[in-house]
Parts: structure tokens; sequence; C-alpha cells
């Protein structure tokens, strides 16, 4: 799927000019702050709501897309099997009542198949979103805070599902919990403002963002180690921090995580700890937003 | 979680189940069919003791009325048509097509459908159907009783009356289809609906212009009852109604599908 110029204005807040680039198979974590325009970014997606302008593309087809919204909601007098058997008759009525029970059970919430959903509590709604979005074995999964009702439990399991999803289908979920983007998002979008502020690897935004940096320390005296290191060209500031350690900063993480071991058996040091500095996409949020306010 | 997927009964939803079962899990089915039975029965009642009845809640004055006929028996049953039991439609109706006031099933179902007549079809057919079940039961009731504490109404009158009554109540039902597109709460369209449903009488007023509007058919029962007109004196208010009824669901599916959620 991509995007070009991608543009919703409501009177100065909305859209603007996004070109989203979302490969094939691939998990793309949306993150921004609250009205940053990812559910309206989604639902553009989701074609419930027409851009101003800019344009939509996709090499599948639209009953190929499924969609799981924030909040799903269902009439309160169906059970969740109905409600996933009419999604079933709506996408794919040439699938029998077994897939409806698979989308149950991969949803997790096979057991309340028969029960009405005018019983369930939000998380067991987002569940039954999921199982719903789930059948037909949709190309495109788009998800809007899929996690934001779940306990600790039901985050894991939801998050363990996307993740098993990468390769076999594309997601597109967004998320206020960067934490959860990071475990299985492989492609992340930044927005603010209604602007895409970045777009890539997850990875690579974390070490383009990050001055990445470890506290490294040793059994008895530092300096020689933290003389070999400053020598190193991909080490930009060495600093001792107390007695038996120092800080390295270096270019890239990589280049980090490659070169402090191989100075450290050079040197002939004894090991203590190497500490990474928290290299976490909210630290690569928080530079990237702050670098751009 | 389980490890072994349920085994579950054969595939049986789909948008037309979706609202059988809207009016049977829910109060809609009884309230349609109470109401009209509840007056059917009591309007026959209401017109053969309204003598005894005033006699005893005048305080004294002496009210003489006419002979109770089959007609007046029936007559104020039909009421119903453009009263209570045109409320209690459109209420039930207006339940079924505003599916837009709650983001999360609006979003469940529009990017599920490929054409927005897959959810008017059977919403407007199954409510339609069951308005006219329950005022085609309210009106063998009332039937039932007038025959036996009155006498036999014309059957002739009577037949043509609920073709009448069932064909203007499935145009209330394509009215509030269309209203639930201009606002998207219950209320707003109730209360859109009602208004349209009630102000059109007003411009049959004007002769030439009244027997062609849709309320005609309202009216009609009572006039086919007593003798006032003909069934066929009503085809063109049938034609203007099946008209209007299309026209209204097709402007509610392309203004569904030019509204965003």
């Amino acid at each position: 799927m991509t995007t070009n110029g991608l543009t919703k204005d409501y009177g100065g807040a909305g859209l603007f000019d996004v070109d989203l680039r979302v490969p094939r198979g691939s998990v793309y974590g949306l993150v921004g702050p609250n009205g940053a325009g990812k559910t309206t970014l989604l639902s553009l997606l989701s074609a419930v709501r027409r851009p101003d302008r800019g344009t939509i593309s996709m090499d599948i087809g639209r009953s190929q897309v499924a969609v799981c919204p924030d909040v799903p909601e269902f009439d309160r007098w169906l059970t969740a099997a109905e409600v996933v058997d009419l999604a079933r008759s709506l996408v794919a009525s040439s699938m029998d009542g077994q897939a409806v029970a698979t989308a149950l059970e991969a949803a997790g919430i096979a057991d309340s198949a028969g029960r009405r959903v005018g019983g369930f509590s939000r998380g067991m709604i987002q569940r039954l979103g999921l199982a719903c979005a789930l059948i037909g074995a949709p190309e495109l999964l788009i998800l809007d805070e899929p996690t934001s009702a779940l306990d600790p439990a039901g985050r894991a399991e939801m998050l363990s599902l996307v993740a098993a999803m990468r390769g076999h289908r594309t997601v597109i979920f967004s998320s206020h919990i960067l934490a959860d983007v990071q475990r299985i998002a492989d492609q992340v979008g930044i927005l603010r403002d209604g602007r895409l502020l970045y777009q890539g690897a997850t990875r690579d935004l974390i070490d383009t963002y990050l001055e990445p940096s470890w506290l490294v320390r040793v059994a008895g005296d530092p300096a020689p180690v933290a003389a070999a290191m400053t020598a190193r060209p991909w080490a930009t500031k060495v600093e001792p921090v107390g007695a038996d350690t120092i800080r390295v900063e270096a270019t890239t993480v990589e280049a980090g995580e490659r070169g402090i071991p191989a100075v450290l058996a050079e040197c002939g040091a004894r090991q203590v700890s190497c500490e990474p500095r928290a290299a976490d996409l909210e630290s690569a949020f928080l530079a990237l937003t702050g670098a751009n306010s | 979680m389980t490890t072994v997927p349920a085994r579950l009964p054969r595939p049986r939803m789909n948008l037309w189940r979706l609202e059988w079962l809207r009016l049977i899990r829910t109060p809609r089915a009884l309230a349609l069919g109470a109401v009209f039975v509840f007056f059917g029965l009591l309007e026959p009642v209401l017109t053969r003791y309204q003598s005894q009845i005033f006699r005893h809640v005048g305080n004294g004055v002496h009210i003489s009325f006419p002979p109770a006929t089959p007609a007046a028996g029936v007559s104020g049953y039909v009421g119903e048509l453009s009263g209570t039991g045109l409320i209690v439609v459109v209420v039930v109706a207006a339940g079924a097509f505003t599916f837009d006031s709650r983001h999360g099933l609006a979003t469940f179902l529009r990017t599920r459908i490929a054409s927005f007549w897959q959810l008017l079809a059977p919403r407007f057919t199954v409510n339609a159907a069951a308005a006219a079940i329950g005022y085609l039961l309210g009106t063998l009731a009332a039937w039932f009783e007038t025959d036996v504490l009155i006498g036999a109404p014309p059957a002739g009158a009577m037949l043509g009356g609920m073709l009448c009554g069932a064909v203007y109540l499935a145009y209330a039902v394509a009215v509030t289809a269309l209203a639930a597109t201009i606002v998207r709460g219950t209320l707003g369209t109730v209360g859109i609906a009602l208004g349209a449903l009630f102000l059109l009488p007003i411009a049959g007023v004007y002769r030439p212009i009244g027997n062609w509007l849709p309320s005609a058919l309202a009216n009609a029962p009572v006039d086919l009852l007593n003798g006032t007109h003909h069934l066929s004196h009503y085809l063109p208010a049938f034609a203007v109604t099946a008209a209007v009824s299309a026209a209204a669901l097709a402007i509610a599916a392309l203004r569904l599908r030019l509204r965003e959620i």
C-alpha cells in the first residue's frame, strides 16, 4: 500500500501530504501523540472517510482489506459466533463454519462463542473485533489501537498474534504504547500534527535518532580501555563516570555493539558489565519529535 | 485460551437474518404486535360501550350516541395508522437504520459491504413486513371483536383497508430510512421522520393533491368502511407512495455512500 500526498484538512487539523509506503508482508506501526492524525489516516486507508487530496494505491482489492477500530461495536443481542459468522457472510461467504471457529480461537474467545456480546468486557469486544478482522484471511489488516483495552496477558497474546502475521499478510496498526510497536513492528511511521515525520525500519529509526551510548564497567583501571576506545573512529565520546566505569558513545548502535567487545578483548580487560543506554522507540520518538519541534 | 477450535453449527448469519434477530431478540416485535393488537381489541369495545362509559364518567351529564355500527367499531382502530401505531413503527425502524450512530458498528458494516443496498434492503423489507404484520394482526383482532360485539364489517372494505395500511406503513419505514441519513441519532431520526409523516397530510387539505398523497392511504381504511370511496380511488396514491418510497430508499443509499464516519 502506498499513499501520495494524502490530505484531509479539518480546518488546520487533520492530515497533510502523507506519503505512506507499506511493504507487502510487513507489520507497520503507526505512532504519534494524541491528535497526530493516526485515526484519520487509518480511516482514510479503510475508505470510511475520503481524502481532500492525494491518492491511495493498493495492489489488492478492497475485499482483501479488513479493519478493526479501536472500539469495536456490535449488536448486543448477537452471540460472538453470530457476529463473526455475519462477518464471514459479508467477506468470505464461501467459507464454512469452521472458519468462524478458527477466527474465534485465534482471537482467544472460542470459549465465549455462544455468549451474547452484551455481556462482554471491553477487552473481549476488542478480541471479537480482531476475530471479525481475521475471518476471510485478508491480505491487509488495519488495526486501530488493538491492545488498548487488553490486560497485560491479553496484550502479549495480541502482540504475538500480530507478530506471527509478518510475512503472511500486511498489518498496519496504530498504538500509543511504543514498546508494543517496537516489539512487533518492523516498519514504523511517526505522525505529528498530521504530518509524517519519519517512516522506515524500526531499527533504523532507533539507530538514526539516538546517540548510542553504553556504560562499560571493568575490573581494575579503565583508563587503557578508554584510551583504546577513543582511538576508534566509531567512538564519538569516551569519558570516565566512576572509578571502574566509562561511558562510551558511538556513531551507531551497531558500531558500538560490535566495537566495544572487540576493544575489551584487545585490551585484555575483564568486563564486569556493559549496559546500553535505553535504546528504545520511545527515546527515538522523543528525540525525533523533539528535534522537529 | 483453548487449543482446539470448537466446531460450530453450519453458517447461518447474513444481513437478513440479522434483521430478523433484531426483531425477535429485542422488544421490537413484541412492541409492534402489542400496540396494534391492543388497540385492535380496545377500539371496538369503546365503540360498543361508549354510551355506558360516558354515563359512568360523565358526572350526570347525559350524552346520546348513535347506535354503534361495524364501520365505527373498526374506524377507531384504523386511526392508529397515523397515531400510536405509526410512532412505534418509526421508532422500531429508526433503531435499525441508525447504524452510523455507533462508530464501531458503522466501521464493521461499512468496511465489509459492497453496496449500501446490502444494508438498506433487509432493514427496509423486514421492518416494513413486521409493521404490516403487526397492523394486520391488529386489524384482524378489531374485525373479530367488532363482528362479535357490533356486527360484521364489510369484508371487501376490510381487506382493502389492510392493503392501504400496509403500503402506508412501508412508506413510513422508507421515510425513516431517509431520515436516518440526515441525522445520525435515533431520536433525531424519529423526530424528522414523524415530522415529515405528520406534516405531509397538511398538504392534503388541498383536495386535488390530497388524493395523490401517501397520507390518503392512512385515511383510506375508514373511507372504504364508510363506503365513501372504492379501492380504485386510491390507485394514484398507491403509485405515488410506491414511487416516493423507492425514491426515499435510493436517496438514502446515495447519502449513505457520501457520508463519512
